[in-house]
Parts: structure tokens; sequence; C-alpha cells
């Protein structure tokens, strides 16, 4: 018989596939038979041409297709056997399973954590009733919000809209006005009215209609009236409902109801209900309602008149009639807009309807959490979890397939034994499953732990633990399901594929197991996620960097301040001063209406023009700062020409500008700029003394503002304290208390608060902060997985290949040619996935950056250190494990050939 | 079983598999029914009428030995049963019934 004399190979695979197992074989010979006698009879063509032709024979007959009921081993008999000897190889690749479990427990535990904070951001005010047909009323000046700008995109209602709106329209079900406040001073008064305790509540307090518990009805949350009516008791002016945990902290062990809390110092209000805790995933997080009527009280008139001016804390919701579009009602809003205003205010300024669905997810608004987190780094989130998962997995196939040569033994006895493919693959999946489900156990543990430590972090608050949580327990077994299949598959299909003769003799080489190739794909793929992540990383910790060190125009180290409340007494600032300098700590004292900088501060601005300005167009909106003559010095602000201002000037007239708005008003160079004459809208002339540099009085995400200092002490907010750094000034905790001592003295009926003016200014970049802290978390357990996936490859094939080093250290190779054998394909994969990972990091890290006003230049070394610092760590890893077998003795390996 | 149906192939193959006696496999019938009927019958279709066969408990099947010639495969080989020998002679007895009527009628 000719060589080249064999059938069509495609229709014998054909057959096995499709063929019933227990006719394949005849089948298969009996085509061979007519096929070897054809072959002497017709020659080779005709011969392979009948045998498509009665292979295909058999696919049109109905016996072929007919399975017969299986009377051998139903699955479910073998299972408790598939889990002993899961059990049992699970324990004989000991270092494997740990390897294999441990980096599960990292991805799974990620992906969980992932999972609850996705699902708690979504969650937000979705539990209302109808909350499809809940709005908000915001406030544009262009009419296409595709405007991006946050300065277009305001949330304030002049106070009149809401009435209006209510009395004017239909297709309203109801509307609520509310008004926040934050840094609210309440007191609790006893009996005869002295007071007994004070507290200043930061946030949760708001002045609401009595409508906001009918359109906000908190279903399912828990939320209940604990005392009081419903309907009655926001009708009221004076009238303050609170939470459950707030009437216990102001009425401990008491009953809150009919009480008095003196808000502000001023309002005696009675409170005449309590609820039960909002939840905290509410952008109206709200624990101390008064009532709007309040608010109507305290303004009179101008409820109703003032069409124009607005208050961002100021919020309207409405709830539409079924069937009203929000386009529909916005049209009825403007109509209602458009007859009570001018024309200038109404073609400058649109209400607009936003959806209570996008109020946590539409970040050009802001709400009164102060938090918003749009859908993209929702998305992103997502993906890093999933990533995450997928990494893990990777891991597993990775090892699982390397794994696959040591048990091509079991795997052939198997087989020899009558282990069908079907069985074997079951068997397989029972270990991975058995990996899975217990690296799913601990990760839930782990889960738990890292969602209690890092809810700040998160932004996530919980209530209790969430082990029993239903949707955490269904996404942990989703995952565990999905991981099982999604890294079973692959080495399961492997294993169960070889040819029982040739993997009990053990002919397979390393390399020569069909995994080879993909397995370093997986690790490449692997590779790429890290680092992406950890050049990001790595960017965004030097963005943060900068933020921080960058010289923002002014002195921040070392300064404490302290709000003055009430009044201000030039008189008390003059003790007050004395006093302060008379300590040793003390290096300066500054009083001023705000600070230069910082989160935390006062914010007033207004226009100024040239002397010769006319129409509002000469005029420069800039933001106001009353200063007194120290301000300068303490902060070093760079004074470019002129001089300082001092308290001679205190009339007003004399004031300093910044650079920027010198230039702004085409007043020349600073030195130039002194001594001009500024206008300001209302008429007032300015002198300009003195010509300041820029400062950053936003964070360095925006420019530098126009900026004009004047001293005018009766608008003073603030006392700023320059301590003085070096030996023996004792403790800065011992600073802080003589410091309110000084402080409550001159205001006894307050509560002292200080602030490092540092931290201030830090906060303008929590978010950023936290998300270089979650990325520099993420980057680690990419990292982490990795390597672990690198230690397991590299231990499996140095195992395997003691012999070879043992034989090539006995022919002359040293032990870096042996370290340089092993690691020479790891790193072409590292550096393969860090080119693959650049332009995607660069591509993210970039539109990122352009955020910034200010921000670092990418240069390459900032994308090369991260991945040097990756290549270094993998190396690591690698050489390490293979430097044992590269120092052993080759004795020791070939003396028992 | 009161009532046996056979059709004409699986009648033929029938009486092949026990022609051959215990040497009955795909290939082989085909070659028989080449040889003595003039049939030349595909293989798939052999398999098909011996699985119904056997299906309906006429004949009965095991594995047999390997041999080179079929690539180390090894073949089904076939038996009549007693059942499938009975219906053959049933079958028998009814033509021979009915071909001795017909000489009768056309001898008168």
């Amino acid at each position: 018989m000719k060589k080249n004399a064999t059938p069509p190979g495609w229709i014998d695979s054909l057959i096995d596939r499709l063929a019933p197992d227990e006719f394949a074989e005849e089948i298969r010979g009996d085509l061979y038979e007519l096929f070897c006698s054809d072959l002497d009879q017709k020659g080779i063509s005709a011969a392979r041409r009948r045998y498509v032709f009665n292979g295909l024979g058999f696919l049109a007959k109905s016996f072929f297709w007919k399975r017969q009921p299986r009377h051998h081993t139903n699955p479910f008999t073998m299972l408790s056997s598939y889990f002993k000897m899961a059990r049992r190889s699970l324990m004989a690749y000991k270092g494997n399973t740990v390897i294999n479990v441990l980096g599960l427990v990292v991805g799974i535990a990620s992906a969980l954590v992932i999972a609850t904070v996705i699902r708690y951001e979504l969650s937000f005010d979705s539990f209302h009733s109808d909350a499809d047909r809940i709005y908000r009323m915001v406030r544009c000046s262009l009419p296409e919000l595709a405007a991006n700008k946050r300065s277009n995109c305001r949330t304030g209602i002049s106070y009149p809209v809401p009435d209006a709106v209510k009395a004017e329209t239909t297709g309203l079900v109801e509307i609520v006005s509310m008004q926040y406040f934050e840094d609210v001073f309440v007191e609790v008064p006893d009996k005869s009215g002295n007071i007994v305790s004070r507290f200043r509540e930061e946030r949760g307090c708001v002045m609401v209609e009595p409508s906001f518990f009918k359109i906000f009805d908190f279903k399912g949350t828990g939320f209940r009236w604990i005392a009081g009516n419903p309907d009655k008791a926001l009708e009221e002016p004076l009238s303050v409902v609170l939470t459950r945990s707030l009437a216990e902290k102001y009425f401990p062990g008491g009953n809150a109801m009919g009480m008095i809390l003196k808000m502000e110092r001023e309002a005696d209000c009675k409170v005449t209900g309590i609820i039960e805790d909002l939840p905290p995933n509410t952008d109206l997080p709200f624990t101390v309602l008064v009532s709007y009527a309040t608010l109507r009280m305290g303004r009179g008139d101008r409820m109703n008149n003032d069409w124009g001016g607005v208050n961002d804390e100021h919020h309207t919701y409405v709830k539409l009639a079924p069937g009203i579009t929000p386009r529909e009602m916005e049209k009825r809003i403007a109509r209602v807009h458009q007859s009570h205003t001018p024309k200038d205010l109404y073609e400058g300024r649109h209400y607009l309807l936003q959806p209570l669905r996008d109020l946590h997810f539409d970040t050009r608004f802001n709400n009164y959490n102060g938090r918003t987190i749009s859908r993209e780094t929702i998305l992103a989130i997502t993906l890093v979890g999933l990533f995450l998962l997928l990494t893990a997995a990777i891991n597993y196939i990775n090892l699982a397939t390397a794994q696959s040569v040591m048990r091509a033994k079991e795997i052939g006895l198997r087989k020899v034994m009558g282990s069908t493919r079907k069985t074997l693959v079951l068997q397989l999946f029972t270990e991975t499953f058995v990996v899975v489900l217990i690296a799913g156990v601990i990760a839930l543990v782990i889960a738990e732990l890292m969602l209690i430590n890092f809810q700040s972090l998160l932004n996530v608050t919980l209530r209790g633990f969430n082990f029993t949580d239903p949707f955490t327990l269904l996404s942990l077994l989703a995952i565990v399901l999905v991981v099982t299949l999604f890294a079973g598959i692959y080495p399961s299909m492997v294993m169960s594929g070889f040819n029982p003769v040739v993997a009990m003799k053990n002919r397979f080489a390393t390399e020569k197991i069909g995994g080879f190739s993909l397995r370093k794909v997986l690790v490449v793929a692997q590779f790429t996620i890290t680092q992406m992540l950890v050049v990001g990383t790595f960017l965004v910790v030097a963005q943060m960097r900068y933020f921080q060190n960058a010289d923002m125009g002014f002195d921040k180290e070392a300064v404490v301040t302290m709000p003055l409340p009430g009044k201000a007494d030039p008189h008390k600032f003059q003790v007050m001063e004395d006093q302060l300098r008379s300590q040793a700590f003390v290096a300066d004292v500054a009083f001023s209406s705000t600070l230069p900088s910082g989160v935390r501060r006062n914010r007033s601005a207004t226009d100024v023009g040239r002397e010769d300005a006319t129409t509002s167009k000469d005029y420069v909106v800039y933001e106001y700062q009353s200063i007194d003559p120290s301000y300068i010095d303490l902060y070093k602000i760079r004074l470019l020409a002129g001089r300082g201002i001092g308290l001679q000037d205190s009339a007003g007239e004399n004031v300093l500008i910044n650079k920027k708005l010198a230039q702004r008003l085409r007043l020349g160079t600073p030195e130039e700029a002194v001594g001009e004459v500024l206008k300001a809208s209302w008429g007032k002339q300015f002198t300009v003394v003195g010509v300041i540099d820029d400062f950053y009085s936003n964070s360095m995400k925006e420019g530098a503002d126009n900026m004009l200092l004047v001293t005018d002490p009766g608008k003073f907010d603030y006392v700023s304290v320059k301590l003085a750094i070096g030996e023996g000034q004792g403790s800065m905790q011992e600073a802080v208390k003589q410091m309110e001592k000084i402080w409550t003295a001159a205001y006894p009926e307050h509560i002292f608060s200080y602030e490092f003016f540092d931290e201030n200014i830090r906060a303008f970049y929590v978010q950023e902060e936290k998300y270089a802290q979650l990325f520099q978390l993420f980057s680690l357990i990419f990292l982490l997985i990795g390597c672990l996936g690198l230690y397991g490859l590299i231990t499996f094939v140095v195992n395997r290949k003691g012999k070879e080093v043992a034989l090539r250290k006995v022919l002359g190779a040293t032990v870096s040619n042996i370290l340089l054998m092993f690691s020479r394909e790891y790193v072409q994969l590292i550096v393969l996935s860090f080119l693959i990972a650049v332009p995607v990091a660069y591509y993210a890290v970039n539109s990122w950056l352009s955020n910034f006003a200010n921000h670092i230049t990418l240069q390459w070394w900032l994308f090369a250190v991260p991945g040097l610092l990756v290549l270094t760590i993998a190396l690591l890893v690698v050489i390490s494990k293979s430097m044992r077998t590269a120092n052993a003795n080759p004795v020791d390996k070939l003396k028992y050939e | 079983m009161s009532r046996i149906y056979l059709g004409e192939l699986e009648e033929l193959i029938l009486l092949m598999v026990a022609l051959l006696n215990k040497e009955a496999y795909g290939v082989s019938i085909a070659e028989e029914l080449r040889k003595n009927a003039s049939r030349d019958i595909s293989i798939s279709a052999i398999h098909a009428v011996l699985h119904r066969l056997e299906e309906k408990g006429f004949v009965k099947s095991k594995m047999g030995g390997a041999s080179a010639e079929r690539g180390g495969r090894r073949k089904r080989l076939f038996s009549i049963t007693a059942h499938g020998r009975h219906a053959l002679e049933e079958l028998r007895d009814t033509r021979d019934l009915i071909w001795g009527l017909i000489t009768k009628t056309q001898a008168t």
C-alpha cells in the first residue's frame, strides 16, 4: 500500500464526533476495510471518494442519530467520587492548590467588594415610589445642557418660582422646595431656658415643605414616622422633625417630642415629629428637618418678589402626573418664569428638569451629599472588577495546564480503566469547582473585612454585615460558577483529550503541551492589565504629588485657622490678637474675611472695571477678600509692586490687586498698575496701592482667579495663626489648647473649632486622593495575582527541567546562564505586555489629566519607571524560584539515571 | 411478537447473517450480498438494517477482536437469534405454502 493511501481524515473525525460511542469503532473499521479493498481494485482517488460517500451515507441514517438510553454510570452517583478525587489531587499538589486558591481569593474578594460598591452607588434614591416621575428643577444659562460646563449647570431655584409653578401650571402631582444648611448651631435649653448642651451640625439640616414625604417615601428602607403627624408636623413655622439618632443625641434618654431646640442662636423650634434615620444611600441626607414655613417667615416679602436672586442650596423637586413628559413640563415652567421676569432674566436663565435617577450620576450638578459619581466611573470600576476575576481565572488556567503534564499518567490510567472523556471532564471540573468554592468562601470573609475597613475610602456606608445579604451570596454564587466554567473548561479539555498511551509513556515535553502558546497569550493578557494599572497608578500618584507640592502662591505650612463667630468686633479682635501674640508658639496672627484658599472658606465675588468703564462688558468679576496688614506676610504672598495695605486703608478705597486682574483690566506691568484708579459697578472708586502675585484661591485643578484685597475689619471672619516651628515650642496639642482658651474667652457661647490650613487645601483633592489610593490598592492586587501566577508557572517549569539544568551544568553552563534561560521568556512576555499597555494607559491618563488646569507633563520616564518596576518584581519572582534549581548539585539530579 | 414483519432487505440481510454464522459484520455482509444476490448495497444501509434487526431481536452482536486490516479496530460480529431463525423459517413456510397453492392452481 502506498504511504499516502489514507482515507480522508475529516470523515473519521466527523464520525468520531457524531456517532454513538458504541458504533464509531465498527463504522470506521468497516469503512477502512472497504477503503482498502477499493484501493486495491480502483485506485486511491476512487477509494477516497467512495470513503467519503460511504461515510456521509451514515449521516443519512436514523440509527446513527439515535441515542440509546444509557444504562451505565449515572453522573450523579459519581459525584461523591468526583469530590473525593478532587480532594485527593488537590492535597497531592498542595503548593499549586495554595497558589490557585490565593489568586482566586484576591480576585473574588475584590470583585465582591466592587459589586457591593457598585450596587450601593446604583441604589441611590432608587427606592422611592414612582421614582421615574420625580425630577429636580435645575438652572442653566444655556438651554442646551450639552454645554457641559459646570458653571452653566446650577441647582438653585429662585424662591418665588416653585410657588408660582405650583399655582399656575397643571401636570404636577407634588412639588417640594427645600433649603439645605451646613454648619448649623443647635442649642438645647432646659425648661427654664438655660442652655444645657450645644451642638454643631456640619450637615443634615434642611428647611423643607411638608410635601417632602409625599414625594420621597423611602419605601422599603425601614423608614417610618416614630412620632408626630406626617401631614402636620412640618406645617407650622418653627417646627422641627428629628431623626431618631439626632433625637437621642439632643435628648438622651428622654422624649424629644414637644421639646424646644434653639437653632442658630435665634429661632426656638419645637420638635413636632421623630422619624427613623434616613438610609445612607440617599442624596437627601437630612437629619434635622425644619419647616419651610420658618424660611418664609424669615425672608418675608423677598420670598415672593426676588425672581433674580438664587441660592444654590435651595432645591425644588417635582413629581409629574403620569403621561406628562419632562420636556412638556419644562415648557410650562418656562412660561411661568417668562410671565414674571424681565427679558434679560428669562432669556439668560432656563429651568430644566433633571431625573431623580440621574441625581447621583450627573457630575455637572451638585447635590446635598456633595458627591456624584459618573456612570463612566462606575463602568470603569466594573471593568476593573471583571479584569480582576479574569486575571485570577487566567492564573488558574495557566497553572492547571502546566500541572497537567504531571498528571498525564493519572489521566492516562483513568482512561485505561474506563473513564470516558465526559467523566474526566466532570472530574476536572469538580476539582476547579472545589478550588473556586474554597476561594469564594475565604473571599467572602476578606471582602467583608475590606468593606468594613475601607468604607470611607470606598464612599460606602453599610448597615451591618452583609454576609447574609442575598445579593452578596447570589453574586458570590454567580462569580464562583462563572469562574469555574471559565477557568475549568480549557484545562479539562486539554487533559481529558490526552491520548492514554502517550500519556502513560510520559512522553510529554513541557513545550509540546497544547496549552503552551495559549499560556503565553494569557500571561501577556494578565500583565497587560497589570501594567496598565501600575502605569496609571504611577501617573495618578505623580499628579497628586504635584497637587500637594506645587507652589500655590502662598505658604500653607504650620498655619492654624479659626472661624470668628457672631458680629465682627474690632475691639475683641485686638484683645485676641494680643493674647495670641503673647504665646511663645505663635509666630504671626492675621485676621481676614476668608482664607487665601481651601475648601472650607468664605467666597464672595463682585465686579470691577477701569475708571472709564461704562457698559457691563467693561467690568470683570473678581474675588474679594478683606485682610489685615499681617495677612500678606503670614501667608507669604508675594508683593510684586507698591506696598501692602494697613489699617490706615480701612476706609476701603486703597486696594491690592493681583497680577491677573491687572492684566485683565489692561493696567500694564505691576509697577504701572500701582496708582491706577478702578471703579466698581455700583460706583465706588478704588486706588491700587500694590500688586500681588497670583495665587490659587481654588484648587490647582483650576486656574488662578482675579483677586482684589481691601482692609475692612467689619468683615473679618477668620483668624489665622502661624505657629513658630522649632525647638522648645511644646506640643501641637498644647498650642491648640491654649488657642482654644483664648478663643473661648472671647466667644464663651460658641463652640471652638480650628483647622490646619494645609488640611483645608488638601481637602480639594479628596476625590483624587481616593482614586489614587484605590488605584494603588488595585494595582497591588493585580501585581500580586500576576506574580502568584508567575511563581506557580516557574515552579512548574523549574521542577520539570531539573535534569536539563543538571546536564547543562555538567556541560559547562554557569548559574547565570541557567537563570537567563529561565527568565528570558518571561522578560519577553512582560516587555510585550508593557508595549501593549502603554498606549492604553497613556490615553486614559491623558484624558484624566486634561480635567485639570495644572498638571504634570507626560514624560517617557513616567511610563518607564513603573514598567521597569513590574519587570523587576516579576524577574525577582522568577529568579528567586529558579535560583535553587540553578544552584543545585547536578549529581543529585543525575545519579538516579 | 405474534406478527412478524420483515422488509425485503431486512430478510435478505438476516439470511446473510445466518449464512455467515458468527462471521457476519458490515463488510462481509456487503460482500456476500454482492456475490450471492448481486445486490450492491451501501455499507451505511447495511449498518442501519443490522441495527434495526438487533432492535427487533432477530440478531445479537458482540465486539470481535481487532485486526490489522481494519486499522486495529474491532468489528461487531452479528449472529442470528433463535427468534430470528424462527422468523425466517416462518417466512419461508408462508412462501412455500403460497407457492404450493400457486403451483396447484396453475396445474389445474
